[in-house]
């Protein structure tokens, strides 16, 4: 049945179907934006949070490390609460918005735990070797970005894989609607539920393809100066 | 001239106090002792990477060599430039410099490398010539010998007999050879610790 599946899958793959096509799209787009959003949030508070010495540092870095393993179904049904209730006047529920917030929300514990993890100990080494060099703030910060890059965009890596896996939040959000919500993981698990294996399977070589053409990409700028 | 007054280096469990004491300037002033009496937090403290109590005078700026040096993820030239480009300082005013020091240390070949190709020795060398290259008035030199091989120990040697001209020098080495062959002063640290 798996052979027979992963033939169907091919013959689908190759029929250039529109709707299969749209849904990759929006899974692509939707994850970036999030990816990109969380990551420019996430870059800057976890450099900030790793280089700076204050009261409560202990207790926020347990709790970003905390959401880092949040199941994305409990935190879609916070976003779907909060925007059925205190925001619902913004009409956001079960929209592309909706499933962007939720992603990014997901995300940025992410890429900032991953970053203040990988880095703080390489972070001191370069902050006291600028500082005998005679570098200011400015100039740190400057350094800190450039030679941060290699966990940089390890984190960014994994913080868009974690989007684009993603089912249950999305599905809360988004409400998996046809044409308009329903990305790559939805798809498969509707099809999945239907006995539609064919399709699940052509989604899923896809997606597991994206994600290591992804990968590849990132890697080949990440380095691996500090291994 | 550096001149140390009733300094102690605090740390949560206790301190460490020094001795009263003045390093000469344009010399080579080797600090010795025990592990753990208080040495690389002496040079740390008059670099000011560290917090302390009392008074350090100098004049200048005092930069602190690391005994595991980190290098940036660039090339060893670009390393090298890195303090004068941070000052603004343009890098033709020092290229003559920058040649000299390197040939003296046998890395006059390695300009172009990546850095993360070199080895432990070569790191080391690099990191001196990146320390020195833009003129500080006081070097402090935490174990400098640790991964260098005895010709390369001769190169640093010629290199500090060099920069002794213009810089005071003071080095943590446990390398007898290396301290008998450079030493104009030593100081002799027995250890001095205050617990709470």
């Amino acid at each position: 049945m798996i052979l027979e599946g992963v033939q169907q899958a091919f013959n689908l793959l190759f029929s250039l179907d529109r709707e299969m096509y749209t849904i990759i799209l929006l899974s692509l787009a939707i994850s970036l934006l999030a990816t990109i959003s969380a990551g420019f949030l996430g870059i800057i508070s976890g450099i900030l949070i790793s280089i700076s010495s204050f009261r409560g540092k202990r207790f926020i870095k347990k709790c970003i490390f905390t959401l880092m393993g949040v199941p994305p179904v409990v935190l879609g049904l916070l976003v779907l609460l909060i925007l059925a209730g205190p925001f619902s006047n913004l009409n956001l529920l079960f929209t592309r918005t909706a499933m962007y917030i939720a992603q990014t929300l997901l995300v940025y514990p992410i890429i900032t735990g991953n970053i203040i993890i990988s880095s703080e100990k390489t972070q001191q080494q370069i902050l006291e070797t600028a500082t005998t060099l005679g570098a200011s703030k400015k100039d740190k910060l400057i350094l800190l970005l450039y030679e941060t890059k290699p966990f940089i965009l390890l984190s960014l890596i994994l913080g868009f894989s974690r989007a684009i896996s993603e089912v249950g939040a999305v599905m809360l959000v988004g409400g998996n609607i046809r044409g308009e919500t329903r990305v790559m993981t939805t798809y498969i698990a509707l099809n999945t539920s239907m006995g539609n294996y064919a399709a699940s399977i052509a989604m899923g070589i896809i997606l597991l393809f994206l994600a290591f053409l992804i990968h590849s990409l990132v890697s080949r700028f990440r380095g691996d100066f500090y291994d | 001239m550096i001149k140390l007054e009733h300094v102690s280096t605090p740390y949560p469990d206790f301190s460490i106090v020094f001795p009263n004491v003045v390093f000469p300037k344009n010399k080579v002033t080797f600090v010795t002792g025990r592990n753990g009496v208080g040495k690389t937090s002496l040079l740390k403290a008059i670099a000011k990477l560290i917090p302390y109590e009392g008074v350090i005078e100098y004049t200048g700026f005092a930069t602190y060599h690391f005994q595991e040096p980190i290098l940036f993820n660039r090339s060893v030239f670009d390393n090298i430039i890195y303090p004068l480009k941070i000052r603004k300082l343009a890098v033709s005013d020092y290229q003559d410099n920058l040649y000299a020091y390197a040939k003296i240390l046998g890395i006059d070949q390695l300009l172009q490398r990546s850095a993360k190709e070199l080895s432990s020795g070569e790191k080391m060398k690099v990191s001196m010539l990146r320390s020195i290259l833009f003129s500080p008035t006081i070097l402090l030199l935490d174990e400098p010998t640790t991964h260098l091989d005895l010709e390369s120990i001769e190169q640093l040697t010629e290199l500090i007999r060099v920069l002794k001209k213009d810089m005071t020098l003071i080095i943590v080495s446990h390398n007898k050879a290396f301290i008998n062959s450079l030493q104009d002063f030593n100081y002799h640290l027995g250890g001095s610790h205050v617990y709470r």
